[in-house]
């Protein structure tokens, strides 16, 4: 064989193989486009139901506070306040906007275009101030979230009336309101404020809010130092049997079992066995971190074993003990990749919504929780309640919570990589 | 080839007295019947070798023969792997290494080492060599430290290079700066003995050059076990050389002898480059 005929074969195969690298570069394209694809309508189809919920159909009314209502026996005494007749109030100040509309019937289909939080926000003032008792004020109320739906567009008004949840004389009323222009979609600060509710615009996330935020500050308590204390057991000092072979194994095993698991375990032995309170952010705390923890300990381990051997010598051959070796050496190389892996995993936790349907976390609660022994929900239970709800009002409410808990995702993972960057160190 | 290899070892019997050295030096470390297994497998087979005060002794051999392995059961470092077992008389100044009274901390506190790879802690120059002495308690005030880690700067050659950027991270120094860096902090603990493993192996030959003159110094101070592939480099620094072959200790003399006229058939096959 001579040197040209070599030449020509391997010029040959070299079409072939390029095309092979050409080919393999194209499938990886693909998968990333396909992903990108799915990504933008995943996303473009959440915000594109819930930026509207961030707004909220709102009237503005000349209200008089008038003592008759709030304090007929003028006591001054803020008990007696608090169950005035504020709804009355409202509705004074709507009728006079209708003069024409005198039968019962037309007026209660007035009534049902306010919201019932009208009432509840003018309370507030008044207990926040109570000198505003007797003066008449100008104030941006909430409407029913029908009407707020209808302004939004999401009401069919060419269906028949029995088949709308707003009557023919409900959305004349609404138009000629329009042509007052005293209705305004204003910022939804309802959204950001309060607990859940049955009625949809005067549902909020900050229940849920506050309850994952107890949670997960339960879960990192527990979990990160447990985690990497237990790495660091492990990754140093255990001795290499099968005792400790067997623990690794149900380890990886651990952080494998469906979530679910977790919540039985949690309902079995925190509420059953040691009568923690049902609903508590404490026991989801403590069911997440039992499925964070597995976790951390393999982040953990992943990143005390990338420490390079040399620098474990260097200390070591300077005398320093096992525990000064780790504290100070092999611990503060590891720590960007353990704090990583541990955020990655209180992620996840974060999202979980299985483990706290099993301890009760999916009931009701309208309350803020103040501690984390009061009942509570939790961002993705809340996102389930309000896409299991038959209210038009709860479909943006759901995508917009969906949106308020990726945030804290993407900030979660955000703050993951700075920490990584801040604390890598670089030789 | 094999079996003339192994017929040759079993020759070395007749040297019973391979490891000792004369009288008139006093022995720093002392080892006697070293074994070292890995598990099923033996690295080292009765290894007899005394280290002498202000001497270089330099380790020699094929790859794989046990030189390393050899450095680092003199200050137990073996410990810290697992399937390592070793069994012997070591010991230095009189006390045994390997028994129980003879605490591993204190041990490397005294048996300084120096690595193949340059390896400073990911911290500032001053914390690199500042770190052996805080732990052990040796200065006790930072005034004091400051002078030991300038003078064991200055000691390992790197001072005037180094003195304006003192709080700048090791890392950022070269390779050979970085080796220096790693020797004066070997010696801020004062250590009666420094191993070195290949030192030089990763550096250019005036970065080698200055760490061969760098042990020339050291060894007033200090017995210097070191390991080395290169034959001049051996020839060059050391007073001794032992050498190894597939676990065994095969010769152990003056440098100038083991060179010039080596009593065994592979340590002259080694030096005329026919083995390894």
């Amino acid at each position: 064989m001579n040197k040209s005929s070599i030449t020509e074969i391997v010029n040959k195969n070299l079409k072939t193989r390029y095309k092979k690298e050409a080919r393999f570069q194209r499938y990886g394209q693909f998968s990333i486009f396909v992903a990108i694809i799915f990504l933008v309508i995943f996303f473009t189809s959440i915000i594109s139901k819930g930026y509207t919920a961030f707004n909220q159909a709102e009237i503005r009314l000349n209200v008089n506070l008038d003592y008759e209502y709030i304090d007929p026996d003028r006591t001054g005494n803020i008990e007696e306040i608090r169950y005035g007749d504020f709804d009355g109030i409202v509705y004074e100040a709507f009728y006079k906007l209708f003069p024409k509309v005198k039968s019962r019937a037309d007026k209660r289909e007035l009534r049902e275009l306010l919201s019932s939080g009208a009432g509840i926000k003018i309370q507030r003032l008044v207990i926040e101030d109570i000198s505003l008792i007797g003066s008449q004020i100008d104030l941006w109320l909430p409407l029913d979230d029908e009407v707020d739906m209808l302004l939004k567009g999401n009401i069919d008004v060419d269906l028949p009336e029995s088949s709308r949840r707003i009557s023919d004389s409900q959305i004349n009323f609404i138009k000629q309101l329009q042509e007052q222009k005293i209705i305004e979609n204003k910022f939804n600060t309802t959204l950001f404020t309060s607990g859940d509710s049955r009625e949809s615009e005067q549902a909020g996330i900050l229940g849920a809010l506050v309850g994952s935020a107890l949670m997960l500050s339960i879960t990192f308590m527990i979990a990160f130092p447990l985690g990497v204390a237990a790495a660091i057991y492990l990754e140093e000092f255990a001795p290499k049997n099968r005792f400790i072979d067997f623990i690794e194994v149900n380890i990886n095993n651990l952080a494998a079992v469906p979530s679910i698991i977790y919540g039985l375990l949690g309902l079995a032995v925190f509420i059953n066995y040691l009568g923690m309170p049902r609903s508590a952010p404490l026991v989801g705390g403590l069911v997440l971190a039992l499925m964070t923890f597995p976790v951390v300990i393999i982040a953990s381990r992943a990143s005390l074993q990338s420490v390079p051997p040399s620098i474990r010598d260097a200390a070591l051959g300077v005398g320093a003990s096992k525990i000064q070796t780790i504290f100070d050496h092999i611990l503060p190389l590891a720590l960007p990749g353990i704090l990583t892996g541990s955020i990655i995993g209180m992620a996840r936790a974060l999202g979980e919504s299985a483990p706290l349907i099993m301890i009760g976390m999916v009931a009701f609660v309208v309350d803020i929780p103040s501690s984390p022994l009061d009942s509570s929900a939790a961002l993705p239970v809340q996102v389930y309640l309000w896409a299991d709800s038959p209210e038009r009002g709860f479909v943006e409410k759901t995508s917009a919570a969906i949106m308020v808990l990726l945030t804290f995702l993407l900030l979660m993972n955000s703050l993951a990589i700075w920490l990584r960057n801040k604390y890598e160190i670089k030789w | 080839m094999k079996n003339i290899d192994q017929h040759n070892v079993n020759q070395k019997k007749e040297f019973e007295t391979v490891g000792s050295i004369s009288s008139s030096k006093d022995v720093v470390m002392s080892v006697k019947d070293c074994n070292v297994f890995y598990g099923e497998n033996q690295a080292l087979k009765n290894i007899n070798l005394e280290v002498g005060k202000s001497e270089v002794i330099a380790l020699i051999g094929p790859s794989g023969c046990g030189k390393s392995t050899f450095l680092r059961c003199l200050n137990r470092l073996n410990d810290t792997i697992d399937s390592c077992r070793v069994t012997g008389e070591f010991s230095l100044e009189g006390e045994d290494i390997y028994s129980g009274d003879m605490d591993v901390v204190l041990l490397r506190a005294r048996v300084g080492m120096v690595f193949q790879k340059p390896n400073p802690f990911p911290k500032s120059i001053y914390e690199n060599v500042a770190y052996g002495p805080k732990i052990h308690g040796i200065t006790s005030s930072k005034r004091e430290l400051d002078e030991l880690v300038d003078l064991s700067l200055d000691r390992a050659g790197l001072l005037e290079e180094v003195k304006d950027r003192i709080h700048s991270p090791g890392t950022s120094l070269s390779g050979g700066q970085q080796q220096r860096l790693c020797i004066a902090r070997a010696i801020a603990i004062k250590p009666d003995v420094i191993l070195m493993d290949e030192p030089c192996s990763a550096l250019d030959p005036i970065a080698t050059e200055k760490i061969e003159g760098l042990i020339n110094e050291l060894k007033e101070n200090y017995a210097i076990v070191m390991v080395t592939h290169s034959m001049s480099q051996a020839a060059r620094v050391s007073q001794r050389a032992a050498y190894f072959h597939l676990g065994d200790l095969i010769e152990v003399g003056d440098t100038k002898k083991i060179f010039e006229d080596p009593e065994h058939e592979l340590t002259k096959n080694y030096i005329h480059g026919r083995t390894g």
